[in-house]
């Protein structure tokens, strides 16, 4: 029934393969994209980094004998990396003048009776003001560390001014109660607080949504293109007279733009992880949580399960194409009906990477499960929790609404409607000699 | 059974508008047959049936034996099927085209070797058949397409405007092509025309068709002489009522 397969599928590889639309717009662009951004924004962050290395604080002290300012001073003096500048000016506005002028981060305003305050027990007043010179992220990097420094030098102040009343146990006063926080995972405690694990089970669950989304709009826009390009071309009809099985030469299209969609994913997703890994700064060190020691992976049987997931909603996807282009007369147009399609049937599952299905109100979660891509999202997140009947149930129902599309598709390429059926936007359905 | 193709009442309805009118005629086997009309005649729409693309509102159809309906599978089998607007995969070499074609009809690799080295030799393009066939023009594109139509020594070759758009100098090749193979081999041609006279240089028999049915049929000769005509222009001038 199948002959003739290979050879369909090797011509469609080879033509896509070759075409410069494809080549470079769904396999090298990726590849060279991604990893540029990448470059950049560690260029830059390198740049940040370097930059803070070397920063420069204006102090403006207008408490000069006060033991409480020269505390301060010298304990900014104490990070290796900042170097104080004493700025002497008799007002606000001059001392702005001055830091505009010279290379400092932020000044930092001691006011007359800073130290005769705290002395006293009372709030001393200081003032920051960062030097703005532009949006770049260098600027506001310069001013949280400033920041950071002073917050730091309070809270040792703090410390200080507690030991004087509780010697013993200063600690207490500062944290009379210590929090730890832990998580339930499948009926079990673990240790670990659930805003970390939510952040980590995000960061590592959100490739396979992002994976499907690339994959499905590659795969339709392939699928589609195939066959249009063949009505484009004028190559169908002469395909449509082979002593070819109209259905090997459906399959043969869905097979071929699987394979180069799934060369085409890849791609992207080696340039995306590429990218992702350049943005090391400040991030958190969320490596150190094993997810399968808390069972938060699925088993070898989830992951195949998943692949089925997965593998049955790409196909839905192409038979769906394929379907569409059937109504279009060249490439174009087989692209704008795309579109129409693009929207409720792919966009929705991003609603399921924010949101728990369980949560939303009753007529939109079914809009959600009646659509066939929001299922391996499903599967991935049911997954997590050993639960395999949702996905199993998914994956009959994805298989289901595939059989009908793809029967309506098979049922196209076997009549004549395939050479004769034509939508043309924005006019009316009209039937070629 | 001595028809390659009986065609009996054969009608095509699109919507409203009537393709093919009860068109009948016969083409015996071995025979080059040449289909000539106006533009909207329904020669593409009955090369069309033929060839099995289109199904027929009513009337029959039968191909060596085999109804375009109900045997379609069979039919396909025995037809080379050359489009009026045909192009090939751009993408591919002439060379990887032939080979992707050939292979529907190839038992195995050595008659598939065979069916190649003779489309390369019909298509006359030598060491072109290597290059991409994006960057080749209309005329070889067309030779291309009509050595593919031919490759396979099919019973039957369907040629819907074999010389449409191409120059004098490609136009005599393909013409050269068709009456060579049908002679070497016995292959029955039903090709259609607008050219008068490339029909009556190749032809063995011609069906003029005007508004979906055959107004006169008969060989360039006898077409002639009944018309007392000096050529087919003239003949199907006076039988479609333009004289």
């Amino acid at each position: 029934m199948l002959k003739g397969l290979g050879n369909i599928v090797v011509k469609e590889v080879k033509e896509m393969a070759r075409d410069p639309r494809i080549l470079l717009g769904m396999i090298l662009a990726p590849l060279i994209i991604f990893p540029l951004m990448g470059f950049m924004f560690r260029t830059s962050t390198e740049a940040v980094q370097e930059s803070l290395r070397t920063m420069s604080i204006g102090v403006a002290n207008f408490d000069h004998d006060g033991s409480a300012a020269q505390n301060l001073t010298a304990y900014l003096q104490s990070y290796g990396n900042v170097r104080l500048q004493n700025m002497t000016a008799p007002s606000v506005s001059e001392i702005a003048a001055l830091a505009q002028e010279s290379n400092v981060t932020a000044v930092i305003i001691i006011p007359e009776g800073f130290s005769k305050s705290i002395n006293e027990n009372q709030s001393g007043q200081l003032q920051i003001y960062g030097v703005f010179r532009g949006g770049g992220i260098a600027g506001s990097a310069g001013f949280s560390v400033v920041q950071s420094m002073i917050n730091s030098y309070i809270r040792e102040l703090t410390l200080q001014t507690v030991k004087q009343e509780f010697p013993q146990n200063p600690d207490f006063v500062l944290n009379p109660v210590n929090v730890t926080q832990g998580s339930v995972v499948q009926s079990k405690p673990v240790d670990v607080a659930p805003t970390t694990l939510f952040s980590i089970v995000q960061t590592q669950f959100i490739g396979l949504p992002l994976a499907m989304f690339m994959l499905i709009i590659l795969a339709m826009q392939l699928a589609a293109t195939s066959v249009a390009a063949e009505k484009e071309e004028k190559t169908l009809e002469t395909l449509m007279s082979l002593p070819l099985n109209r259905f090997t030469l459906l399959i043969g299209k869905l097979a071929g733009s699987t394979i180069i969609a799934a060369i085409g994913a890849v791609a992207t997703i080696v340039g995306v992880i590429y990218y992702i890994g350049s943005f090391t700064f400040g991030g958190p060190a969320q490596a150190s949580v094993d997810l399968s020691a808390i069972g938060l992976t699925p088993s070898p049987i989830g992951y195949v399960i998943l692949g089925v997931s997965v593998f049955m909603s790409l196909l839905c996807a192409l038979a769906v194409a394929v379907v569409v282009s059937v109504f279009a007369e060249d490439v174009r147009g087989a692209q704008s009906l795309l579109g129409f399609v693009y929207t409720p049937l792919v966009l929705p599952m991003f609603v399921l990477m924010f949101a728990d299905i369980n949560t939303l109100p009753f007529a939109l979660r079914i809009f959600l499960l009646a659509l066939p891509f929001t299922h391996p999202v499903l599967a991935s997140q049911a997954m997590m929790i050993g639960d395999y009947l949702t996905p199993v149930l998914g994956i009959v129902y994805v298989a289901a609404f595939t059989l009908v599309i793809m029967y309506a598709a098979s049922r196209i390429f076997a009549t004549e409607k395939i050479l004769t059926m034509r939508i043309r936007l924005g006019r009316k359905k009209t039937v070629q000699d | 059974m001595d028809q390659a193709i009986e065609a009996k009442a054969l009608v095509k309805l699109y919507g409203k508008i009537k393709a093919l009118d009860k068109l009948t005629f016969k083409v015996d086997q071995s025979e080059i047959y040449g289909l000539i009309g106006p533009n909207g005649a329904g020669k593409t729409t009955a090369l069309r049936i033929f060839s099995t693309l289109i199904l027929p509102t009513s009337g029959s159809a039968v191909i060596f034996g085999h109804d375009v309906v109900r045997e379609a599978v069979e039919v396909r089998r025995l037809i080379g099927y050359l489009p009026g607007e045909a192009g090939a995969y751009k993408n591919l070499s002439g060379y990887e085209y032939l080979q992707f074609m050939g292979k529907f009809s190839s038992e195995n690799r050595e008659s598939l070797n065979r069916t190649v080295e003779d489309a390369a030799k019909i298509s006359g393009l030598g060491e072109r058949l290597k290059d991409r066939v994006k960057t080749y023009s209309t005329g070889m594109k067309r030779r291309l397409l009509v050595a593919r139509a031919l490759m396979n020594r099919p019973k039957l070759a369907v040629l819907d405007e074999p010389t449409s758009g191409l120059d004098v100098l490609h136009a005599y090749h393909v013409r050269g092509i068709i009456k060579q193979y049908a002679k070497d081999y016995g292959v029955t041609v039903l090709l259609s025309s607008h050219n008068m006279l490339e029909v009556e240089h190749i032809c063995d028999k011609v069906g003029l068709i005007n508004k979906g049915r055959i107004v006169a049929e008969g060989t360039p000769a006898e077409l002639k002489a009944a018309h007392n005509a000096a050529n087919l222009e003239d003949v199907f001038a006076e039988v479609a009522g333009l004289a």
